[in-house]
């Protein structure tokens, strides 16, 4: 089996299937990100198809200074911010509309819904933002995280303590 | 539960997943949409530049030597200087015609249809 770096040398060098089973190889990752951050499965499916038609672009040009996997995450959270950005406005308006796709819990804890949540992270500072973001959808580790963002583990922890606060605070977590 | 597992449970999830196969189709499909309609674009802006870059010329070409002045247009002297030249040119012709036709009468009506009234002081100039 060929590795992510050899099937991106034959893309450079203009082949298409090379970049095709990179797509076969990540379209469930890149899918399960995006499915956290929606419930419209359509949705999903678009803002997967934006990061593929991202990486066709910008794969041509990649000089391997960080792993393919790294550089995906990146990708796969600057396109999730960029559709936070442009659905803030209405993921805070229509809340209560949006179907529920998310946790249901037969107790008594609250329950939450995944817009819910977004409508909350989305209210965070930048670098908090993302690592919360990361860290609750993907579970990633810290050093992860830290990698993928560009930032240390300390650091990404930092964050992700003031995030996580935040959120609660916001949600409402001491019900 | 403590409040990280929470969230993780919020976005667990168990939908099943895109046919990698139909997935790719759309994406090419789209790529080549995307190609096309950048490309068109680019046409666009290029016929665009190409037209203003004509209608510039058209109107410099129009407006050559005009001079506003209270909302009217002057022409320059450059034009004023085109204009002396024809007229010399064309009493040098009627001269020529005077002295060259035997009957100078037909001459006269002849400048005379042409609306030419300038013949006499002319004439008289020469002499």
């Amino acid at each position: 089996m060929k590795t992510d770096r050899e099937l991106i040398q034959e893309f450079q060098r203009g082949s298409d299937a090379a970049f095709n089973e990179l797509v076969r190889r990540y379209l469930d990752l890149v899918y399960r990100f995006f499915q956290k951050i929606t419930p419209d499965k359509m949705e999903a499916e678009d803002l997967a198809q934006t990061v593929f038609i991202k990486l066709f672009k910008a794969l041509k040009k990649f000089r391997f200074e960080s792993e393919f996997n790294t550089y995906l995450y990146r990708v796969n959270v600057n396109t999730a911010n960029t559709y936070f950005k442009r659905n803030k406005w209405r993921n805070m308006l229509h809340l209560d509309q949006a179907p529920d796709t998310g946790y249901v819990e037969t107790s008594q804890e609250k329950q939450w819904r995944k817009e819910e949540v977004w409508a909350t992270v989305v209210r965070l500072p930048k670098k908090q933002r993302l690592v919360v973001m990361m860290r609750i959808s993907q579970a990633l580790s810290f050093k992860d995280i830290g990698n993928i963002l560009d930032m240390t583990e300390g650091s990404a922890k930092v964050n992700y303590h003031h995030g996580i606060k935040r959120v609660k605070l916001l949600l409402g977590n001491n019900k | 539960m403590n409040f990280e597992e929470k969230l993780q449970k919020t976005f667990s999830s168990t939908s099943k997943m895109l046919d990698p196969e139909q997935f790719i189709n759309n994406l090419t499909s789209t790529r080549y949409t995307q190609a096309l309609k950048r490309s068109q674009a680019i046409s666009g802006y290029l016929a665009l530049i190409v037209v203003l870059f004509v209608c510039i010329l058209g109107f410099n070409e129009l407006d050559h030597g005009a001079i506003l002045m209270d909302g009217s247009y002057y022409y320059s002297t450059s034009i004023d200087s085109d204009q002396n030249e024809d007229s010399e040119y064309f009493d040098d012709l009627a001269l020529y015609i005077m002295e060259q036709e035997e009957d100078i009468w037909m001459a006269f009506s002849f400048l005379d249809e042409l609306e030419y009234d300038k013949i006499v002081n002319l004439m008289e100039e020469e002499s």
